[in-house]
């Protein structure tokens, strides 16, 4: 059975090639059923909070987990770029890697085999995306799940993302995308055709604290959300950052917004997560919200009943 | 062994839900009484207790190393342990006596094959690839309750009088079978005599109540077939119990089916209710955890689940301890039965039930030249395998061969000789080794076909098969119609990535040489640069990826062995393959040197048909799933899926709805068994730290179940890094 959908590809678009920072299969928060969600690189938007900082940027960028370093020089050893050296010598030598220098070639972390340099952001061919999406295909179909597209944000790689929600559709699989909403209204309108479920984010309702925390302004995302809801079916979900949005006002409003829209098979609160922490680290960047924990307890409750404003089905992840 | 008599108010509540509660606690009670005992640790929960302290037993003995071989051997011996065995009364169980003693364990160590019966040779020739050939091992087969529940022990004493007069010359085999049922019907009468004193002694209504009940079953089935539901399941009580004692077999059957006649039965009479009938149940399943197939299906793919099979699930859910139980899933299955039971199984997280696969072991048998007839009887009663309840001998999970050794072999082979080197050659030398390894197994099983009859014949389970009575042969020498000997590969992610890994790294990548990659894996990776070499192996495309070199590796590897182990059937004995290591993970890595995997000098093979852990960055189950579905043998026996599961992905209706999808899907894929375990990585760390404060805490080690507190440290080592893996 397997074996058989090794032949259902992607088309004429199949050797469209895009970045693509990760693939996880057997994905069971990422929408309904059982599904792969393809991870694009490159975002829009620079939410402070955000816990894939590898995928902000489209380019391949190089994490460097000191902890995971076994001090073999490889990474020493492959660098031409004079960004990882062994300075010292002798039992006194150590691996300096000099950022600045670095041109995420991605020499060093092909020679490290303990994930202490890893690149994040691959070129994939439409092709080879679907070769791995398509060994889930009999979960999909048993479960009512499929694929979702994630980010980063979709819309900045949305030649790409149509190539392979195309490829999905015409092999019958479910599909989904995680978007932000802030792009060209034309861009969602070529994806519509191709997308049974759109999961998107209404992260703060006023606009000058939406600039504020994600670099942009809300007023097109709230123009789209409200478009696309009478498109397709939706689930809206706000990511709940501590100090940013997480006061029951501020989940409050926007339940009222997701109140007067169409088609929300429920609202969704992302209580804050924590994991992006390390990749902070070995990205060499800061991260704002460092020892924040998720939201829990009586907070928990109360976010949770201020989100029942939206009268509709609400959860929380 | 405790004292339960009279231990409770008189007035306080003693409803079937109350007992249930008191006797869970003291399952509790008794299994840490079991701490630190050798013959209950590493092992199934069995159900049993501590025998009182003063308790001694003197064995039989009918050779001069002092233990006992053959029908006159093991009929003495355990006639002498049914006339000195304690009994044990819970007045709120609705049935009496526990498992205590086990006569396999109470051998001479190490047990050794009857001398008369030398294999010395043999052995030597199977210890150059660290076989473990079952030459003398006991039980791994299913007997068929129904043939002592349709004439119960009086009944069984009359058909083997009645046959030895048809049989003449097969007097020691009858002779033996008689002894040993007087000996079960002796630990009986001993019993009742004990039920007259705990009711002299108890003082609560219900539970005096309780005990006069049980006496009366107790005594009317010395001598009768069970007539009642309570009845049966006594009597499958007692045969469990007398089974183990005798050697420490634990099938059962397909229970639902095997009880809902008594059930219907009674409640025409009006002497049933269903609450009773789960209390019944519930009792049953605690008197020991056998292993129990629930739900099944029919020759015309119809369903067998019925309200009977949630009534099972339901006292298991009462119980909330260490159980067996195996739902048979198939494309017609009842699907609000399967949401029900995977509910269950994340509800109490005691790692019940299990999931088999019917399509791919119906299907599989089929290919050994069964009727669909015979293959869909086949039913889970084993930790991973199947057996035709009473028809069939198998040696299930008792006969493992070391593919990680034969690899090892076949590297040292090719690289001290002449011969180019290359992954080619290297698999011609792995299939050689492989097949005088399967060989040399075959040849085993004939030895202990051929003799074990004189070495520890089958006289409980014999009871209940279909052939052995009326032949007065033992099930072991051709007491019943079908042999279908069980021959399971270990460590087929260990030799798959090792080929994966030097295919990769070596010939396509040119990262190494071989003369490199062998001095790293020679020096056990410990020479200057082997950490960086095995972590650069160990990165390498693993079988469980999805498509990867290491799955190819691994597809080629299991068909090779599959097709060797089938060769050698004969026309009375055939030979099935699967992929399974028990928790021998350790033992079998322990006999093998470092490999081409990264994988250390004796640290654990791969579980199972499982991937080694860390076969792919996101861990996904769908992936793993689908390598152990493509490498299944399909012959009908098991290469099963382990999985260590989060309690928090099954946490609402959504969660277990996907998770009855995925098991859908593998099982439609060819999965044959699945075992699930469902725990936090933080409980299991805790519980590592301190084991006495978890005392309840049910772990599947691997087709089994036990207490987590009465495993040895090693075993312990071994579940932890699993779960903290998946976690």
């Amino acid at each position: 059975m397997i074996s058989k959908i090794q032949n259902v590809k992607g088309g004429i678009t199949g050797d469209m090639r895009g970045i693509v920072t990760d693939i996880m299969r057997f994905s069971l928060k990422d929408g309904p059923g059982i599904r792969t969600t393809v991870f694009l690189k490159g975002c829009n938007m620079v939410c402070k909070w955000c816990h894939n900082p590898e995928t902000l940027s489209i380019k391949p960028q190089l994490l460097s987990y000191s902890d995971r370093c076994i001090g073999c020089f490889a990474c020493a050893m492959a660098c031409k770029y004079g960004a990882t050296v062994i300075e010292g010598y002798g039992p006194g030598s150590k691996l300096a890697f000099y950022k600045d220098k670095c041109v995420n070639c991605g020499a060093c972390a092909d020679v490290c085999y303990t994930g202490a340099r890893v690149m994040s952001g691959k070129e994939m061919s439409v092709d080879e995306v679907m070769t791995e999406v398509l060994q889930d295909i009999n979960y999909y179909q048993n479960s009512g799940g499929g694929v979702t597209i994630s980010g980063g944000e979709v819309s900045v790689q949305h030649e790409f993302a149509l190539a392979i929600l195309a490829a999905c559709k015409k092999a019958g699989i479910h599909t989904a995308i995680e978007t932000n909403m802030h792009a060209d209204w034309r861009v969602f309108e070529r994806l519509i055709p191709e997308l049974d479920l759109v999961m998107l984010d209404a992260k703060l309702f006023d606009n000058e604290s939406h600039r504020k925390w994600t670099g942009v302004s809300n007023s097109l995302i709230l123009e789209n959300i409200k478009k696309i809801s009478q498109c397709l079916p939706i689930i809206v979900r706000t990511p709940v950052i501590p100090g940013v949005n997480d006061t029951e006002e501020e989940i409050a409003k926007i339940a009222s917004f997701v109140k007067g829209l169409d088609n929300v098979e429920y609202y969704e609160l992302l209580l804050y997560n924590p994991l992006g922490e390390s990749k902070y680290q070995a990205l060499g960047m800061e991260n704002q919200f460092s020892g924040q924990k998720p939201q829990s307890g009586e907070k928990k409750r109360l976010l949770m009943k201020a989100a029942e404003a939206c009268d509709k089905v609400v959860k929380v992840l | 062994m405790r004292d339960r008599i009279n231990q409770h108010n008189p007035d306080a509540p003693m409803g079937y839900r109350d007992r249930m509660a008191i006797l869970r606690r003291h399952k509790i009670e008794d299994t840490q009484d079991k701490k630190g005992l050798r013959q209950y640790a590493d092992g199934d929960d069995y159900g049993a207790i501590t025998p009182p302290d003063d308790f001694q037993f003197k064995p039989y003995s009918n050779h001069p190393n002092g233990s006992w071989y053959g029908y006159d051997g093991w009929s003495k011996t355990f006639y002498k342990l049914m006339e000195d065995h304690p009994v044990f009364i819970d007045p709120c169980d609705a049935f009496p006596n526990r498992f205590m003693v086990c006569l396999s364990f109470v051998r001479p160590f190490p047990p050794s094959f009857n001398p008369e019966y030398p294999y010395d040779d043999l052995r030597e020739r199977q210890a150059k690839y660290s076989i473990m050939g079952g030459i003398g091992a006991d039980s791994h087969f299913g007997g068929d309750y129904r043939v002592g529940l349709e004439v119960g022990w009086g009944g069984l004493l009359e058909k083997l009088e009645k046959y030895r007069e048809i049989n003449p010359g097969h007097d020691d085999f009858y002779e033996a079978e008689i002894l040993t049922v007087k000996g079960v019907q002796l630990w009986m009468k001993h019993t009742v005599e004990e039920i007259d004193k705990a009711i002299e002694l108890e003082t609560h209504p219900l539970l005096v109540e309780n005990l006069k009940e049980m006496r009366a079953n107790t005594e009317f089935l010395i001598d009768h077939k069970p007539e009642t539901l309570r009845q049966a399941c006594e009597w499958i009580c007692w045969f469990n119990m007398a089974s183990r004692e005798y050697n420490r077999d634990g099938a059962g059957g397909q229970l639902d089916e095997l009880l809902r006649p008594y059930y219907e039965r009674d409640l025409e009479a009006g002497i049933i209710d269903k609450e009773k009938a789960k209390y019944y149940l519930a009792c049953l399943l605690l008197n020991d955890a056998h292993y129990y197939q629930v739900g099944g299906v029919t020759v015309d793919g119809e369903d067998m689940v019925t309200y009977f099979s949630y009534m099972i699930l339901e006292a298991a859910d009462w119980l909330d301890s260490s159980c067996n139980i195996t739902v048979r899933v198939h494309k017609n299955i009842n699907k609000d039965f399967l949401k029900t039971s995977v509910g269950y199984l994340f509800k109490n997280k005691n790692g019940w039930p299990r999931f088999s696969g019917d399509d791919a072991l119906t299907s599989g048998f089929m290919r050994k030249g069964y009727s669909k007839e015979l293959a869909v009887q086949r039913v889970a009663v084993g930790c991973h395998w199947m057996s035709l309840p009473g028809m069939e001998y198998c040696l299930n999970d008792c006969v493992k061969l070391n593919n990680s050794k034969h690899f090892r072999i076949a590297l040292d082979e090719m690289m001290i000789s002449d011969d180019e080197k290359s992954t080619a050659r290297l698999w011609e030398l792995y299939c050689k080794h492989t097949r005088k390894a399967v060989e040399l197994t075959a040849e085993g099983i004939m030895f202990h076909l051929k003799y074990q009859a004189y070495n520890i014949p089958e006289l409980m389970l014999n009871l209940i098969c279909h052939g052995t009575v009326e032949r007065g042969l033992d099930v072991t020498a051709g007491g019943v119609d079908y042999y279908n000997m069980c021959m399971d590969g270990t460590g087929i992610a260990t030799v798959a990535d090792s080929f994966a890994a030097l295919e990769q790294r070596i010939e396509k990548e040119k990262r190494l040489t071989w003369e490199e990659m062998y001095a790293a894996v020679t020096s056990n990776f410990e020479a200057m640069g082997g950490e960086v070499t095995r972590r650069m192996l160990a990165a390498s495309e693993r079988y469980g990826g999805g498509n990867t070199i290491g799955d190819k590796w691994a597809e080629r590897v299991s068909k090779a062995f599959a097709d060797d182990v089938v060769s050698m059937d004969t026309e009375k004995v055939k030979f099935i393959p699967g992929w399974f290591s028990w928790s021998s993970t350790i033992t079998i890595g322990k006999q093998v040197g470092a490999t081409p995997n990264g994988r250390k000098a004796g640290e654990p093979i791969n579980h199972g048909a499982n991937p080694h852990p860390g076969f792919r960055k996101d861990g996904a189950l769908t992936a793993m799933s689908n390598s152990i579905c493509t490498i299944q043998p399909g012959y009908g026996n098991t290469s099963p899926i382990q999985l260590e599961l989060d309690p928090g992905m099954a946490n609402d209706e959504e969660g277990v709805a996907k998770v009855v999808d995925y098991i859908r899907t593998i099982c439609e894929q060819g999965n044959t068994l699945l075992n699930i375990n469902i725990i936090d990585a933080d409980q299991i760390l805790a519980a590592h730290e301190n084991p006495d404060a978890y005392p309840d805490l049910v772990v599947r080690v691997t087709g089994f179940t036990a207490y987590f507190c009465l495993l040895t440290p090693e075993f312990r080592k071994l579940v932890v890094e699993r779960i903290l893996t998946a976690a």
